[in-house]
């Protein structure tokens, strides 16, 4: 078994015990306090308004725009990694591409800034 | 570790992202009614790219950059030049088109310079992944400027049916690539041709070349994978459909023969017989649906679909047969650039007739040479330019093919030569069907239209182009042989 | 290698049971009828296969795959559905009558593509496995030798954003225009 292996498993063995440590308060929780269920208290907002309707409506187009803004700029974080990581050793040539790169994508987010898009009304 | 950089040789590319910055700058400083300087700098842009592209032809030298997956030579500044030229063309017929609906012109500008910069990357592109970046971005811009109209029912199917099988043939060849790569260990491809003709022929390897050749071929719309072409033509805007029918088919066209010609050599005797396939049946199927359409741009979309099998048959001819594959990569480079001139043109001419029939029915443009008899010269001279009828540079075009095809030589090349003759002769039928209908047929109605006014200033530009290359080419055909000399260097310094 | 040799393996275990996990994903997908379940079984599906490429030493594609994937694209997926379909509940035009068809098709391809790759690649082990293809050597080839289509990839992604904006905007009246441009 290589080091890489190992230190994985040790995040395995994080993610385990995060997961027990999670079920074990909830089924303490479930043990120990008293179970009355009402109808009133099934309710979502138990002292708000009554919910109407579905769980589920149909959302505004605008959102997508705000989604789409999002996947973009997560692509562009992920390129940014292997480049932070080690800006000394890859020199000015590799910041000036890096930084053209991010002008270029930042540059979708001034048009959608200055055409308004992002605003709410 | 440092690379060396030639920023002549990629200065076409850099003026046209200079371009296209400027374009987006104006498009969020200019006042609405201003907007048309986004045009300006777009025409501006291609035709000043023009420029060094010709210095680098003078210098005839061949630059090759970071361990030769970024080339530049002959055959790619040919290729440069033919994208510089139809995008500046396709441009000029945008002008007054999207002027007068109202689109949104900075953005339409801008997607098409990035298509353009795509088409510009690929002609250089010697590896994979910059081969697979480039035809990405050829096609990204284009899934979104088929569905320009927005409030068209019909553009709306056209993007949405361009997106969806072109995005499931961007995952086949990207699967057909990595396959490749997982098997070779290569992606450059002087390191693929050594690796593929070295290895034997294995079931991964066969599946991974016909995975490619499924991709390109949703890319050039041959048949059978040719279904969203019709309705995408139809629905996009006219100049979009120019731009798909002409640039994005020629991106196609260069991605595959790059591949096939210089990664794949050793392999031929998988994708010559699929490539002989693709050619007889786009031709065929392509003609005979070609005759029974009644809408003019519709009948251009299935005869866009058959001069893609004719521009294949050279070098599926010569690859079927074991020829020489550099004298077939020349005629169907040739083929290429002369269809790329024509179609524009009877795209331009349709933009131009439209204006006067407001329609795109065969049977409404009766008897348009009455009215506008300068836009029927045109309708003649493009239509008959595509048949292949002598003196237009439609003719050389399909002499360059029947000739290669002789210098092939083989029983499966004497059959495709046939399907091809008999196809040239198909296709002769429903051009000349416009071009009847346009010139002898009276017309059934009043023109709605306006037809005293000559079309606007870029469009007669554009169509000038067009025809005059098509004439000129028809009359010296040495002029389109440089493209072939061009071709040729691929093979000694690619 | 034999079987047994195989299951010795602990390493072999995870990836036998992720994989089971990513296929049992997969074929929910496409049989879900519910499309909210059918995006979060792709979630799953994708989770695994992130999974198998950490197995094989693919950090960082293993760690992009959960970034951009499920936390961005699934994301504009839930975001389509609400915005084309509501309520999202049962869906029974879902279901379509043809699935023999391309039931059919997709098995021929499954046996076609694993009979190619185990023909070409048959019991070769990755010589790489459990040594990492580390962040750093793939900084160096995409802003070295990848810098090309390194830099092409940010026009992609401008084209898709502002392509993507002018499709799914509202349009504006030329006077609401000319009031936003002023701000």
């Amino acid at each position: 078994m290589s080091t890489y292996f190992e230190s994985y498993l040790t995040v395995g063995a994080f993610a385990a015990l995060g997961a027990v440590l999670v079920l074990v308060m909830l089924g303490v929780a479930s043990v120990l306090r008293p179970t009355k269920p009402t109808a009133e208290k099934q309710l979502t907002y138990e002292c708000g308004v009554d919910p109407v309707g579905d769980g589920w409506s149909q959302t505004y187009v605008r959102y997508y725009v705000f989604g789409l803004l999002f996947v973009i700029f997560d692509v562009e974080a992920v390129f940014i990694f292997p480049w932070a990581i080690q800006v000394d050793e890859l020199g000015v040539f590799a910041l000036v591409a890096m930084l053209f790169f991010i002008v270029t994508v930042i540059e979708g987010l001034v048009y959608a800034v200055k055409k308004g898009v992002l605003r709410w009304e | 570790m440092s690379w060396e950089v030639d920023y002549l040789a990629i200065a076409p590319e850099l003026i046209i992202i200079g371009s296209l910055f400027l374009v987006l700058g104006l498009d969020l400083t200019l006042p609405r009614l201003k907007k048309y300087w986004t045009a300006t700098a777009a025409v501006a842009g291609s035709a000043l790219a023009l420029i060094p592209l010709a210095f680098l032809a003078v210098e005839g030298e061949t630059i090759s950059m970071f361990d030769g997956s970024y080339v530049v030579d002959e055959f790619a500044l040919v290729l440069k030049g033919l994208f510089l030229v139809t995008a500046y063309i396709v441009f000029l017929m945008s002008v007054n088109y999207i002027e007068s609906e109202r689109y949104y012109q900075g953005e339409y500008y801008l997607l098409l310079l990035a298509s353009v910069l795509g088409s510009l990357v690929l002609a250089s592109a010697r590896d994979l992944i910059v081969l697979f970046i480039g035809i990405e971005l050829v096609t990204g811009p284009l899934y979104l400027l088929a569905g320009w109209r927005k409030g068209d029912v019909k553009s709306n199917e056209a993007s949405l049916k361009y997106f969806i099988l072109g995005v499931l043939s961007t995952a086949i060849l990207l699967y057909g690539m990595s396959v490749l790569y997982g098997l070779t260990g290569e992606i450059t491809f002087s390191g693929l041709a050594e690796a593929t003709a070295a290895m034997p022929n294995s079931p991964a390897l066969t599946m991974a070349v016909l995975f490619l050749i499924v991709g390109f071929g949703f890319k050039i719309s041959a048949v059978p994978f040719h279904f969203w072409a019709p309705d995408t033509y139809e629905g996009a805007p006219t100049p979009i459909t120019a731009y798909l029918s002409v640039n994005s088919k020629a991106a196609g066209f260069v991605a595959m023969l790059l591949v096939m010609y210089l990664a794949l050599p050793g392999v031929s005797d998988v994708w010559a017989p699929a490539l002989w396939a693709l050619a007889a049946l786009s031709m065929t199927i392509g003609n005979l649906s070609a005759l029974r359409q009644t809408n003019i741009v519709r009948l251009l979309a299935y005869s866009s679909i058959a001069q893609a099998g004719f521009m294949l048959v050279p070098f599926a001819a010569a690859a079927v047969a074991g020829a020489d594959l550099e004298e077939a990569f020349s005629a169907t480079v040739i083929y290429l650039v002369i269809y790329a001139v024509m179609n524009l043109g009877a795209f331009g001419v349709v933009i131009a007739g439209a204006r006067t029939t407001k329609s795109g029915e065969i049977s409404d443009w009766a008897g348009l040479s009455n009215v506008d008899s300068r836009a029927a010269v045109l309708v003649a001279v493009f239509f008959f330019s595509l048949a292949g009828i002598p003196p237009l540079a439609g003719w050389f075009a399909k002499f360059v093919m029947f000739r290669s095809v002789m210098i092939a030589g083989g029983a499966a090349t004497v059959v495709l030569a046939v399907v091809a003759a008999v196809n040239a002769v198909i296709a002769l039928y429903y051009y000349a069907k416009v071009v009847k209908s346009v010139w002898l047929d009276d017309a059934t109605r009043e023109f709605p239209g306006e037809f005293d006014e000559p079309p606007a200033g870029s469009l007669r530009l554009a169509l000038a182009i067009s025809v005059g290359l098509t004439v000129v080419v028809g009359f010296f055909p040495a002029l389109a042989t440089f493209v072939a000399d061009a071709s040729r260097v691929i093979a000694a310094g690619g | 290698m034999t079987f047994s040799d195989w299951i010795a393996e602990p390493v072999n275990w995870v990836f036998a049971a992720i994989g089971l996990a990513v296929l049992f994903s997969g074929f929910r997908v496409v049989t879900s009828k519910n499309v909210v379940h059918a995006a979060l079984y792709l979630v799953g599906a994708l989770a695994g296969t992130a999974g198998l490429f950490l197995l094989m030493s693919a950090e960082f594609v293993a760690w992009v795959l959960v970034l951009v994937y499920i936390g961005a694209v699934i994301v504009l997926f839930l975001f389509g559905i609400m915005i084309t379909r509501a309520p999202t509940g049962l869906d029974e035009s879902l279901s379509s009558d043809q699935t023999a068809m391309p039931a059919l098709l997709s098995a021929a391809v499954f046996v076609v593509m694993t009979w190619a790759s185990i023909d070409a690649f048959g019991t070769e082990l990755l010589a790489t496995v459990g040594e990492a293809t580390s962040t750093q050597v793939i900084g160096e080839s995409l802003l070295g030798r990848f810098v090309i289509p390194f830099e092409v990839v940010s026009f992609v992604l401008l084209a898709a954003l502002i392509g993507g904006i002018t499709i799914a905007r509202r349009d504006l009246t030329p006077v609401e225009e000319e009031e936003r441009m002023s701000v």
